[in-house]
């Protein structure tokens, strides 16, 4: 909090606003229009915070102390992109959190049970995410509840399938170990390895996350998609009006976010060989946390994926950050809150100005 | 029209024919359930006393492996004594007591349960036993079973269970410990590492994670070991958080070893590899099994163990690279 | 016919309703309305709240179907299914409060559906440098001039707002555009800029149909007054047939006021006088075109 009552003068004040001509507006600033832009307020908030623990921990200053944030970081923004273009699309997906460990045990389970190749077991994963990201769509689509309700449906049931399928066919509540199967080490290296850049060893997510990142960055803001996406979120009814296809676009989110649980299940069942059917709980605010602190609206119709991206990774920076420090772990979860309360807050700052007529 | 439907039958059989190929040609030459042995697990005759009820009510969280070997303990024990077992739980406390009262409710002829948060339990376990159910504890709630007029006892001392591991520590010649909670604010798990703490020479910090991610677990904990390369020894609490902290360590390249309480399968596979250290087991499976025969041997012949005033205490069963053969086939099905 | 200085009566109309009427189920709530749009003419349609104007624009729009009467486009009869289908026709509907989407920049709400694209798929992407361009002709054709087009739309005034929208429908191919109430949730200023934007689009040779419940407004740009009034027509006439004053009456329920003012004479501190009779106003129903 100290931090980022520092940082928060730094920004420059708004200029006082021309006056309006009539049937033209004023130029805006080059200035505000930086402001302006969804990913500001958050890379503020982060350089802030990156400084800030450069500053009190010696350890975070290394090469390979990055590298563990990155790591961190690209869990939760490989999940934090598609949840972001959902809310930016004007709704949530509550089940993301235990999607993940839906579509690793879905996974898991076909190749050990059916003693199949791995892949089978990672196709038809994918197929159940994107099924489960569908369904997600077209009940919000057919029955008009808000998506809260509907997701937290899905949460629930998801959870509960999660635990009993699983013990009904392995009879445990974890999954066999599924690391000395075929095709286990190809799939390892696609969805976790380590890759060493200039001498320091990086996670292969970290890579896939930046692509991921630069793809939905591309899609939103370059192609028609994109167009509909900030369109379906910031005023349905208009977009459907100029015939925007809504439906479509929803469903679709939906999709890119069982695309994202699949991936990152992946990572999971293939770093860590089994998986626990009682995991992912919580997560889901972890992506929606990221995702606002990126800049996004929890109303829809505004946001940005680079956002997205430091949000994740501010989200990263204060929960290993806190370690490196060395501060008392039982003040933790408190100093983990205040410290995202305070990113929002510069967030919210910041857009205030640039917003203000 | 009789013909294309027949052709299209035909196509479909045909679709499935090549799917059921293609997927053959997938198949896994190694590992995968083919691979495993047909798990039974234990069974012990069956017992020829009338048929009673038995609730068994925990503080799990969903999908813990810990507790699917307790259930898996009272299942066998309940199959062999005849008794029909109602198995729920829940980790908020509240709720759990609800789970009693619903037992009481349902007139079951024993309780078996866990005193994690014993102040919240209180009341409806007095309630049960002026109905005149006995009720036995296991796992949680060691201080206070005796006052709470439980029957008997079965489980670990968990600040025994931690200076026994502060001990072995000791006699290994560890110098810097890193006690890694995955639960924070769970009682039993804080006072495994005030245990360690309390017996163990070198210097012991905490380190919290979140449970719920692993990815996360295994980043905090890579974090802790890159802050401070004096910590030769990870100490987890639950054992899928070992095998993830043995990653952390070679992420971290640090030369500390990992050593955890409670066992599973994959564990007791790392033990003998020699990934883990070791690991000290309280063993679930005889606490549910042992809660479920108490109450039967209660009910049919009026026994009880510790006579009212000794626990009996199923842990802390220390496991390293010396014993591990021994339940490793055990662990194997599933059931240590 | 719509008599009119700059339209010959040559010119056929493009929009025709005859005895139009909509029922839903045992409720009427509109019946033998005549109206008629032709290129380059300002058709205004004046009504109380509840007189009938949404069913009506409802029907011409395509999002609900006439039950009696006949609607002919080009003099083709047609049952619209979809706003889509009006579209097509060159119908383009622009609602008060469903014309653009706020946080958007204004190019991206000029093109939203319908968006230029190059490249091949997967790399089709928005020819943004073409669609920001085409925007800013398109706006300054019709006398807006904006220097940043990315600012987002909501930051606009709300004049400015409805005039980006008319131009959009402008630039899609409208023939008839309907404007619902355009200037109901504006200033006085701002209404200027918008009926500015009308009489822009009339002089392009769109047909108009503007729906309001101000008779100032419409006075202002009207060729043709339609006043409607419990579902039905009170007023159908030219702009040459129709005073100011009488279309306020109309507006204001006229014959009904008339009828009242005896009652109100009775009692004492009401100044009658300053209300028409009865035997003043036009006759309630305009001549058959």
């Amino acid at each position: 909090m100290t931090m980022t009552q520092q940082d928060a003068p730094a920004a420059s004040p708004p200029a006082p606003s021309p006056a309006q001509t009539d049937g033209r507006t004023a130029q805006r600033s080059a200035a505000r229009r930086l402001l302006a832009r969804p990913e500001v307020g958050v890379a503020v908030g982060a350089i802030a915070v990156f400084v800030f623990f450069f500053a009190v921990a010696p350890t975070f200053r290394q090469a390979d102390s990055l590298a563990t944030v990155l790591y961190q970081s690209s869990t939760i923004g490989i999940m934090a992109l598609p949840v972001a273009l959902l809310m930016i699309g004007g709704e949530f997906d509550l089940s993301a959190g235990v999607g993940v460990v839906t579509s690793a045990l879905t996974a898991s389970m076909v190749s050990y049970q059916l003693t199949m190749n791995v892949w089978v077991g990672v196709a038809v994963a994918l197929v159940v995410s994107l099924a489960i990201g569908a369904l997600n769509g077209y009940l919000l689509v057919k029955t008009g509840l808000p998506s809260f309700l509907v997701t937290l449906g899905t949460f629930l049931m998801l959870q509960g399938l999660n635990l009993a399928v699983t013990k009904l066919i392995t009879g445990n509540v974890a999954t066999d170990s599924i690391s000395d199967m075929d095709g286990f080490n190809q799939a390892k290296a696609v969805f976790s390895s380590d890759i060493t850049i200039a001498g320091v060893s990086v996670k292969i997510t970290v890579l896939w996350w930046l692509a991921f990142a630069a793809i939905a960055s591309w899609v939103l803001l370059r192609t028609k998609y994109g167009n509909w996406v900030f369109a379906v979120g910031g005023n349905k009814e208009s977009a459907r009006a100029v015939g925007v296809p809504v439906a479509f676009t929803k469903i679709t989110l939906f999709m890119a976010v069982g695309f994202g649980a699949w991936f990152v299940g992946m990572h999971q069942l293939f770093a860590f060989n089994t998986v626990q059917s009682g995991e992912g709980v919580g997560n889901e605010l972890l992506y929606i946390a990221a995702a606002v602190i990126g800049g996004c609206l929890l109303t829809g119709g505004y946001g940005s994926a680079i956002g997205t991206v430091i949000g994740a990774f501010m989200f990263g920076m204060v929960t290993q950050g806190i370690v490196y420090a060395n501060w008392n772990p039982d003040w933790f979860k408190l100093f983990l809150g205040v410290m995202l309360l305070g990113a929002t807050l510069i967030n919210l700052w910041i857009r205030r100005q640039a917003t203000r007529k | 029209m009789e013909i294309s439907a027949r052709t299209r039958r035909t196509a479909t059989v045909a679709a499935f024919a090549a799917g059921a190929l293609l997927l053959a040609g997938c198949a896994s030459g190694s590992g995968g359930k083919k691979a495993a042995d047909s798990a039974n697990g234990i069974s012990a005759g069956h017992a020829d006393t009338p048929r009673i009820k038995v609730a068994m009510i925990t503080h799990q969280a969903p999908g813990d492996t810990f507790w699917d070997l307790v259930r898996k303990g009272a299942q066998a024990a309940a199959a062999k004594d005849n008794i029909q077992l109602v198995y729920s739980s829940d980790p908020n406390a509240a709720n759990q007591a609800n789970l009693v009262q619903n037992a009481i409710d349902q007139k079951v002829d024993g309780i078996a349960v866990t005193l994690a948060k014993p102040d919240a339990m209180k009341g409806v376990v007095a309630k049960a036993e002026q109905s005149g159910i006995p009720v036995v504890g296991l796992n949680g709630g060691i201080d206070v079973w005796k006052q709470q007029g439980l029957l008997e006892y079965f489980g670990q001392d968990e600040t025994i269970a931690g200076q026994a591991v502060g001990d072995k520590l000791n006699q290994l010649g560890a110098q810097h410990v890193v006690c890694v909670v995955h639960e924070q604010g769970n009682v039993s798990l804080e006072d495994r590492c005030a245990g360690v703490k309390k017996n163990f020479k070198g210097t012991t910090d905490l380190l919290y994670v979140n449970g719920q991610d692993m990815p996360s677990v295994k980043s905090t904990i890579t974090a802790k070991l890159q802050q401070d390369h004096s910590i030769d020894e990870v100490v987890t609490l639950g054992a899928p958080f070992a095998l993830t902290a043995t990653q952390s360590v070679s992420d971290a390249g640090s030369k500390a070893k990992v050593a955890t309480f409670d066992l599973n399968k994959d564990l007791v596979n790392a033990v003998t590899d020699g990934k883990v250290q070791f690991a000290v087991d309280q063993q679930p499976y005889l606490q549910g099994y042992l809660a479920v025969d108490g109450l039967w041997l209660y009910k049919n012949n009026g026994n009880f163990s510790g006579g009212g005033t000794s626990p009996v205490l199923t842990g802390p069963a220390f496991v390293d690279k010396n014993n591990v053969a021994a339940i490793a086939k055990f662990a194997q099905n599933g059931t240590r | 016919m719509a008599t009119n200085e700059t339209s010959g009566t040559d010119r056929q109309p493009i929009v025709e309703l005859s005895g139009v009427g909509k029922s839903y189920g045992n409720i009427r709530a509109l019946h033998g309305v005549d109206l008629t749009v032709s290129p380059g003419e300002v058709t205004c349609v004046l009504g109380d709240n509840g007189a009938g104007k949404s069913t009506l624009i409802k029907i011409i729009s395509g999002l609900h179907q006439h039950t009696e009467g006949e609607f002919r486009i080009d003099g083709e009869p047609v049952r619209l299914g979809t706003p889509r289908d009006a579209l097509a026709r060159g119908i383009a509907t622009v609602y008060q409060d469903l014309a653009t989407v706020p946080l958007m920049p204004v190019w991206r709400n000029f093109f939203l559906g319908s968006e230029m694209t190059r490249g091949r798929w997967p790399l089709r992407r928005l020819d943004i440098a073409r669609m920001k361009e085409t925007a800013d002709q398109e706006l300054r054709n019709m006398g807006i001039v904006l220097d940043d087009l990315e600012q987002p739309i909501g930051s606009l005034s709300g004049g400015q707002r409805q005039s980006v929208a008319i131009a959009r429908a402008v630039y899609f191919g409208a023939r008839v555009l309907i404007l619902d109430e355009p200037t109901a949730a504006l200033g006085v200023k701002q209404s200027g800029v918008v009926l500015k934007y009308i009489a822009a689009a009339r002089d392009r040779g769109l047909g108009v149909i503007f729906i309001t419940h101000n008779p100032h407004h419409a006075y202002m740009v009207g060729d043709h007054f339609t006043v409607l009034r419990l579902g039905t027509l009170e007023l159908s006439a030219a702009r040459s047939e129709v005073s100011l004053e009488e279309l306020t009456n109309h507006m204001a329920g006229g014959a009904e006021l008339a009828a009242l003012k005896h009652e109100l004479a009775q009692v004492r501190g009401v100044d009658t006088d300053v209300l028409p009779e009865p035997s003043e106003l036009p006759s309630a129903s305009a001549p058959a075109p």
